[in-house]
């Protein structure tokens, strides 16, 4: 039953809220409230206490339920994060349907409902990409259409890739036919494709990028923290569930590893490269997602605790960016349309919260980067210094696309900062035109992104009680055991 | 050499909505192919018939298949015969107005300097050409499905699925070259899982297959619409014009 409301009450509520849309607040009243109810659910579930359903098993460990948790509560910042930034008008809606459909992947172990709920929630992601505010008296961006096209066509690939996989998994049995060439190469050939992807891993990664370009930050966050994190744990578990795939197939590993390398090093050199704030900084998130998925090709404890952990410190770190992103996006009450050079003295909350997720993406310290990183390169030097000096290069690279974004557009003199004048001959204070007074941070929204902030902090200070979680887990893997 | 016509069927309709540009011919051609690929699952009985209908003996699967394609096509099709409509105006400003006028103005010149050309057509025919030898090879070289004819519908079906979309000139066509490679994963999973050594059909993924069938032509129903409410063309050419 309470597997039934885990998946079944955000549908409802997401139902209802569609049919609410216009009442923004009431709306998000309902959603937070739905979020709530949900995190209660999810802790009462018993672990690893398999129930079947229609002939499907559903199940919750103790990974699957910390990252379920930490969907909702992403989910739900993000419902408070839409009282003051803009959003679509089925944002809520959408959202709430996205949590539903990652929460039964979250639950399931059949790999072919699995490819198919990825699947539909990159349908769902489509809508609220091209989705408009309510009542808005403008049309929707050709340049926005084309990017949930993309998106689609990738997405769709991506399942069928994935889908062609699994039904060869389902006859492939090891050590058959020799003298051929084994089906495990083709499989994880077909699985490293597709994941990567729905990963966005570079030279896959163009959506992402357009994504985040053209789309509303709230939606560029939800897409990238909920659907990529659970296509990465989606790929533990298949891992998990076919480890002849990697016995047989070793050298495969090595691709793999070289095709994390790669991306994490063309992110960081294309974050070099003059762009726009957003454009730098989804190339900041997909150097991070190619650190990640090194860490997941590594095949080792360490390894495998750093991708786990550097996908839930992306989760916090991509959402508090474009938190930050989207406030300081905001109409400043300045002259628009000029490129601003001091964000950070206009938006001292938002500037920080982009400078401090910056940082966690790059894996510094004090953030909760920082740790998983190490782990990462940790695995790295096991495989060889060759490896961990490309990492390395990497993250130099992205630092300094993130140092060149911050001088450029964060770190400029205050335009506000003039030497008053003296009087001149005859002239009074009242003459002179009134003070320029601008609107601080909405409350609300600068609260959430110093709680964002505080959490990266949090977890990178304090970073036990994760990876305690993440230890057992991985100590339960036996592809894992068995490498 | 008995000779499969549910296959030619398969292989023909794929081959139009690869070929042709006009929504009219290949929503019809994607019609008559979820039609063929019905009757190629009926006549295989990749699953035991448990129904009589119309006198014949097949699956309830099959039927759920025949009502997925048609629900897919009427989805598309009743889009595409709405796009004159005009749709949420009242909403707009005068910049938003003007912009629907320009966008509207342009289209039709597109429309009238872009005449028939041959060439439009030389892509995807070659495209085609190198799918049918591709689906003909793969099936003696990789053979996945229990039957080299269900081996060639898939391979045929993903192969000229991919190529539709990567030779689109328009987004309708991209949705249904999408829609083909999801017949053919269907087609995949209900020839392979079926077979002894496998797991076996489960009626979760059957459904779900069928329900992201119709999710699917409706997102791309849905884009249609935006697009041609906003560029009053579903050209590709003029989404990224900047």
């Amino acid at each position: 039953m309470l597997y039934l409301l885990l998946i079944f009450f955000p549908v409802t509520m997401a139902l209802s809220t569609f049919v609410l849309r216009k009442r923004t607040e009431l709306v998000i009243f309902a959603a937070l409230g739905a979020v709530l109810a949900q995190m209660l659910i999810a802790t009462q579930i018993p672990l690893d206490d398999p129930t079947r359903f229609l002939g499907v098993t559903l199940t919750f460990n103790a990974l699957s339920r910390t990252f379920m948790l930490v969907f909702l509560t992403l989910g739900g910042f993000a419902f408070v994060g839409a009282w003051h930034l803009p959003h679509g008008e089925n944002f809520v809606p959408i959202t709430l349907l996205t949590l539903a459909q990652v929460g039964t992947v979250l639950l399931l172990q059949d790999p072919f409902i699995t490819t198919l709920l990825l699947a539909s929630t990159g349908l769902t992601a489509v809508l609220a990409i091209v989705d408009l505010p309510a009542g808005a008296s403008n049309l929707v961006g050709t340049r926005a259409i084309a990017a949930a096209l993309k998106y689609l066509v990738l997405m769709v690939v991506a399942a069928v890739l994935m889908y062609i996989a699994f039904v060869l998994t389902d006859i492939f049995r090891p050590g058959e036919l020799p003298g051929r060439i084994s089906p495990a190469r083709f499989i994880l050939a077909l699985l490293t494709v597709s994941f990567a992807l729905r990963l966005a891993l570079v030279p896959f990664h163009t959506w992402l990028t357009d994504l985040v370009d053209f789309a509303e930050p709230l939606v560029a966050a939800v897409v990238i923290t909920l659907l990529n994190t659970t296509s990465l744990l989606v790929l533990i578990l298949v891992f998990q569930s076919f480890p002849t795939l990697l016995f047989e197939s070793e050298a495969a590993l090595g691709v793999m590893r070289l095709g994390a390398i790669v991306s994490a090093v063309v992110a960081g050199m294309l974050a070099l490269a003059p762009a726009s704030l957003r454009h730098t900084m989804a190339y900041l998130v997909l150097y991070n997602g190619g650190m990640v998925f090194y860490g997941l090709a590594s095949a080792s404890p360490i390894g495998l605790a750093g991708a786990i952990f550097g996908a839930l410190n992306q989760t916090f770190a991509v959402l508090l960016l474009f938190v930050s992103l989207a406030l300081l996006e905001r109409p400043d009450g300045r002259t628009p349309g000029v490129t601003r050079h001091d964000l950070l003295r206009r938006w001292p909350i938002a500037g920080a919260g982009l400078l401090a997720s910056g940082l966690s993406l790059l894996g510094l310290p004090p953030f909760n980067g920082a740790v998983s990183h190490m782990l990462i390169y940790q695995a790295a030097a096991a495989k060889g210094w060759v490896e961990l000096l490309a990492l390395l290069a990497g993250t130099l690279l992205a630092g300094l696309g993130l140092v060149r974004v911050a001088a450029a557009h964060l770190l400029g003199p205050g335009e506000e900062a003039v030497a008053a004048e003296p009087l001149l001959l005859g002239e009074t204070e009242l003459d002179r035109p009134a003070v320029r007074r601008l609107a601080p941070e909405p409350r609300s929204t600068a609260a959430l992104t110093l709680t964002l902030l505080l959490i990266c902090l949090g977890i990178g200070l304090y970073p036990q009680p994760f990876l305690a979680t993440i230890d057992e887990t991985i100590r339960g893997l036996a592809f894992i055991r068995a490498l | 050499m008995q000779i499969n016509w549910f296959i030619i069927g398969i292989g023909l309709t794929a081959a139009v909505v690869l070929l042709f540009r006009d929504w009219r011919v290949t929503v019809t051609a994607l019609l008559l192919n979820y039609l063929a690929l019905t009757l190629f699952l009926a006549e295989q009985r990749f699953v035991a018939p448990d129904l009589n209908f119309l006198g014949l003996a097949v699956s309830t699967l099959v039927l759920i298949k025949l009502i997925t394609g048609l629900a897919v096509t009427l989805i598309l099709g009743i889009t595409a015969l709405t796009f004159e409509g005009e749709y949420g105006l009242e909403s707009l400003d005068e910049f938003g107005l003007a912009e629907l006028r320009r966008a509207a103005r342009a289209a039709q010149r597109q429309r009238a300097n872009e005449p028939f050309q041959m060439n439009d057509y030389v892509l995807p025919f070659w495209a085609g050409v190198l799918a049918l030898l591709a689906s003909l090879t793969l099936p003696r070289v990789y053979p996945i499905a229990p039957t080299e004819a269900s081996d060639f519908a898939w391979y045929w079906l993903t192969l000229t699925g991919l190529l539709t979309v990567a030779t689109a000139a328009d987004l309708l066509k991209i949705g249904l070259g999408l829609l083909l490679c999801v017949s053919s994963i269907d087609l995949l999973y209900t020839s392979v899982v079926s077979t002894p050594q496998a797991s076996g059909l489960n009626v979760a993924p059957l459904g779900l297959l069928s329900l992201f069938h119709i999710l699917l032509a409706l997102a791309v129903a849905y884009l249609s619409g935006l697009l041609y409410g906003r560029l009053k063309t579903l050209a590709l050419s003029a989404l990224y014009k900047r």
